[in-house]
């Protein structure tokens, strides 16, 4: 119970006071080596062939195929320095060792469909509402058992 | 931010984070933290032994961690230059 800090329902700071958000949890189920595994970067990573995300803010998404080459991916985002991705994109999207850990049985298996999307920023209302949701579904239609990111 | 969508649609998550602060603020529900610069949050480029070694880290923190917000240090170091 909250104590009455306020006579003024509603009443909140003047000044920005951010807050963390409730918590959301879904359980583990399965073993490693019998899930479907996903993953997804806000590291702005996409294919060479799609279009490249607006560096001053991108709430679109971009599927990039398990099997693509790491040579066919690059990165488009203002927000941090990008040379580590342009030496191996390895680096934010470990596309070539999630093959081989698919490879070697340690996890069951990779999903089809990685995500590729420019966090950092932006409208966090679309980033909640409409990006975030996106991602989730297309995972949710490949039926991934779990989800890695990097961010942040 | 993304995180918590795919975790409130009923699917586990991880997030590799070269700033937790950062990701614990937005109500991350799991994350590991390798010391890192952003850009790198999977391991060096060209590494191929540290990135393999914190996408392991990662997914098994993500079969142990029981809790909202349970985070670990991952004992990885790789700095700009």
């Amino acid at each position: 119970m909250q104590s009455q800090l306020t006579t003024v329902p509603g009443m909140r700071s003047e000044v920005f006071a951010p807050t963390t958000p409730p918590p959301v949890w879904t359980p583990v189920t399965k073993p490693l080596r019998e899930s479907r595994v996903a993953f997804a970067t806000a590291g702005g990573i996409h294919l060479k062939s799609q279009v490249p995300f607006n560096p001053a803010g991108d709430f679109s998404i971009r599927e990039i195929p398990s099997d693509t080459p790491s040579s066919e991916l690059m990165v488009t985002h203002g927000g941090y320095d990008n040379s580590d991705v342009n030496k191996d994109v390895n680096a934010m999207l470990p596309i070539d060792r999630l093959r081989e850990l698919a490879a070697e049985g340690y996890i069951g298996s990779l999903a089809p469909v990685l995500v590729g999307f420019m966090g950092g920023g932006g409208n966090v209302e679309k980033f909640r509402n409409e990006t975030g949701p996106s991602i989730a579904r297309i995972f949710k239609n490949e039926e991934v058992d779990l989800v890695v990111l990097t961010a942040g | 931010m993304a995180q918590r969508e795919i975790e409130k649609a009923g699917i586990p998550t991880i997030i590799i984070a070269a700033l937790p602060p950062v990701v614990k603020q937005q109500g991350s529900p799991r994350y590991v933290a390798p010391r890192v610069p952003m850009g790198a949050n999977a391991g060096a480029p060209n590494d191929k032994a540290m990135q393999t070694a914190i996408l392991k880290d990662t997914l098994n923190c993500l079969m142990e961690f029981d809790h909202f917000g349970q985070n670990k240090p991952l004992p990885y170091e790789y700095k700009h230059n």
